[in-house]
């Protein structure tokens, strides 16, 4: 008996020992299990890690980002300091101003006030002004209306004076002929009833009566002159001065002249009435050289200042430059009617004409040596129709 | 006197001047044969053989007719005018006397058939020369239209 127990015993802890032995199996196969979840949770885990890594590295990164963007924040802080200091001077600027503003508003408020005064002023100024130019419009017209009145009154002074010339002509030498008339009857038929002093008595009628005739005739040839149209030309002087010369005539017992005629320079004016005051001047050089034994006369043109002059020169009886303003004079002598005769016209007509072609006349003189007389035509003559 | 006879007939008013023209003439031998009327209106009367010269015979013409100008009643212009405006009676010389040379109506005087316009002159010597020459010329140098 004890045997048999003991290989039961054995038998049974055989068994036992192989229960055991499974379940070890089983236990190590759930290690087995258990290992690889384990690989696999260890894996998860490294994962994880990994991943916890990662993140981390970014939140370093996000914090660096984070700690720059703080910086750049404060750094914004402090420029919108400095800028709300620069603001609230700005503002402070601004209240200046706009105090200031307020100031130039009043003044120009002020301004305004004077602008609309002087505007005020100024409506009345211009009414006054208006009130002025109608004023000069008035007088404007009243001037037109007395210059239109004027041209009138001269237009028939004018013909007032035609009319005179006419008459002085035309009454005037009717008396004056019939007293020549009647006195040539007294002569012709009744002289045989005259003594010696009646008949130098009529002979001074009939001599005085013709001179009057000569004065009218002479007085009306100047008034003439004012109303002649003149016509302007080109004049060949030289050739108009030996013209005069070959027409004037020459009494056998007069010392003929000699004449020294220059190259003249052309003239511009009216030919007849230049040629009217050369005859007068070379009839006057020759009559005033009657009582020389000769006669010399240089007729010439010379250029002074741009002035182109003209001169008729003699070695005649010439006259006293004291009385020279007579010279020209109408009617004015300066010499006897007994001496040298003739009515005192034609240095009156000579500047009469040069004056209408604005130009000059004048002379020199030297008592008993001679005289020369000038004158000058301007280039730019235009006539004047009235003086 | 025989208004038919008459070569000469002569209008002027003033008795001056028809008294120096009349002795110059009578003096150049038209003595009978010058008639003078004192104004326009009788000398018109005259040709036209009106009024006092009713009997004239109209055919007989003056050889020559001097006109003063300054006339009353009618002027010698508008005898011209009227003289020279007649066909029947143009032809007959007309001169016009006058005392002024600075008559405005010289040209109107030609323009209107005047033959010849004489400036009296003051002169005694040359008034007689003038006369006796427009007395010469105009009746006998002058031949007139038969």
């Amino acid at each position: 008996m004890a045997n048999r127990n003991k290989s039961d015993e054995l038998s049974f802890a055989n068994k036992e020992l192989a229960s055991q032995n499974n379940e070890k199996e089983k236990w190590a196969q759930e290690l087995v299990i258990a290992n690889r979840e384990l690989d696999i949770a260890n894996k998860e885990l490294a994962f994880q890690n990994e991943v916890k890594e990662k993140r981390a590295a970014e939140l370093v990164i996000a914090n660096r980002e984070l700690a720059f963007q703080n910086e750049e924040k404060e750094k914004r802080a402090a420029e919108l300091v400095i800028a709300n200091k620069e603001l609230a001077f700005q503002n402070k600027e601004k209240e200046k101003r706009a105090a200031e503003l307020v100031i130039a508003n009043k003044e120009l408020a002020f301004q305004n006030e004077e602008k609309e005064k002087r505007a005020a002023e100024l409506v009345i100024a211009n009414r006054e002004l208006k009130h002025a130019e109608d004023d000069i419009r008035k007088l404007n017209d009243e001037l037109e209306q007395k210059v239109i009145e004027r041209t009138a009154q001269l237009e028939s002074a004018n013909k007032e004076l035609e009319s005179f010339s006419y008459s002085v002509s035309h009454d005037l030498r009717s008396p004056i002929r019939a007293i020549n008339g009647y006195a040539k009857i007294l002569e012709e038929d009744y002289s045989d009833k005259l003594d010696s002093d009646g008949k130098k008595t009529l002979d001074s009628i009939m001599h005085n009566s013709k001179k009057m005739g000569q004065l009218i005739d002479d007085l009306l040839a100047f008034s003439k002159l004012g109303r002649k149209q003149v016509t302007v030309s080109e004049i060949n002087m030289t050739d108009l001065v030996r013209t005069v010369i070959d027409e004037l005539l020459f009494e056998d017992d007069e010392n003929t002249p000699e004449f020294k005629i220059n190259v003249l320079s052309p003239a511009k004016g009216d030919q007849s009435l230049i040629k009217q005051v050369l005859i007068n001047l070379i009839s006057n050089a020759i009559k005033y050289s009657k009582y020389k034994p000769e006669t010399y006369i240089e007729i010439g043109s010379d250029v002074k200042d741009k002035l182109v002059f003209y001169y008729v020169k003699d070695n005649g009886a010439g006259f006293d430059m004291e009385y020279y303003d007579k010279l020209f004079g109408v009617f004015q002598r300066l010499h006897s009617q007994e001496e040298f005769e003739g009515t005192g016209i034609g240095l009156a007509i000579v500047q009469k004409i040069v004056n209408r072609h604005n130009g000059t006349v004048w002379a020199e003189s030297v008592l008993n040596e001679g005289s020369c007389f000038y004158f000058s035509l301007p280039e730019s003559s235009f006539p004047h129709n009235c003086f | 006197m025989n208004y038919n006879d008459v070569e000469i007939l002569f209008a002027e008013d003033s008795i001056d001047d028809a008294t120096l023209t009349i002795r110059a003439l009578v003096k150049s031998g038209f003595t009978n044969k010058l008639y003078h009327v004192k104004d326009g209106a009788e000398a018109l009367d005259f040709i036209y053989c009106r009024g006092m010269y009713a009997s004239r015979n109209i055919n007989e013409k003056p050889k020559l007719i001097l006109l003063d100008l300054k006339m009353p009643k009618l002027t010698g212009m508008e005898v011209l005018e009227k003289i020279k405006s007649d066909p029947n009676l143009k032809s007959i010389p007309i001169v016009i006397l006058t005392s002024s040379n600075e008559d405005p109506d010289v040209q109107k005087c030609y323009a209107l058939g005047a033959n010849s316009y004489i400036v009296k002159p003051v002169d005694s010597d040359n008034f007689f020369n003038a006369i006796k020459e427009i007395g010469m010329y105009w009746v006998i140098i002058n031949q007139p239209i038969h």
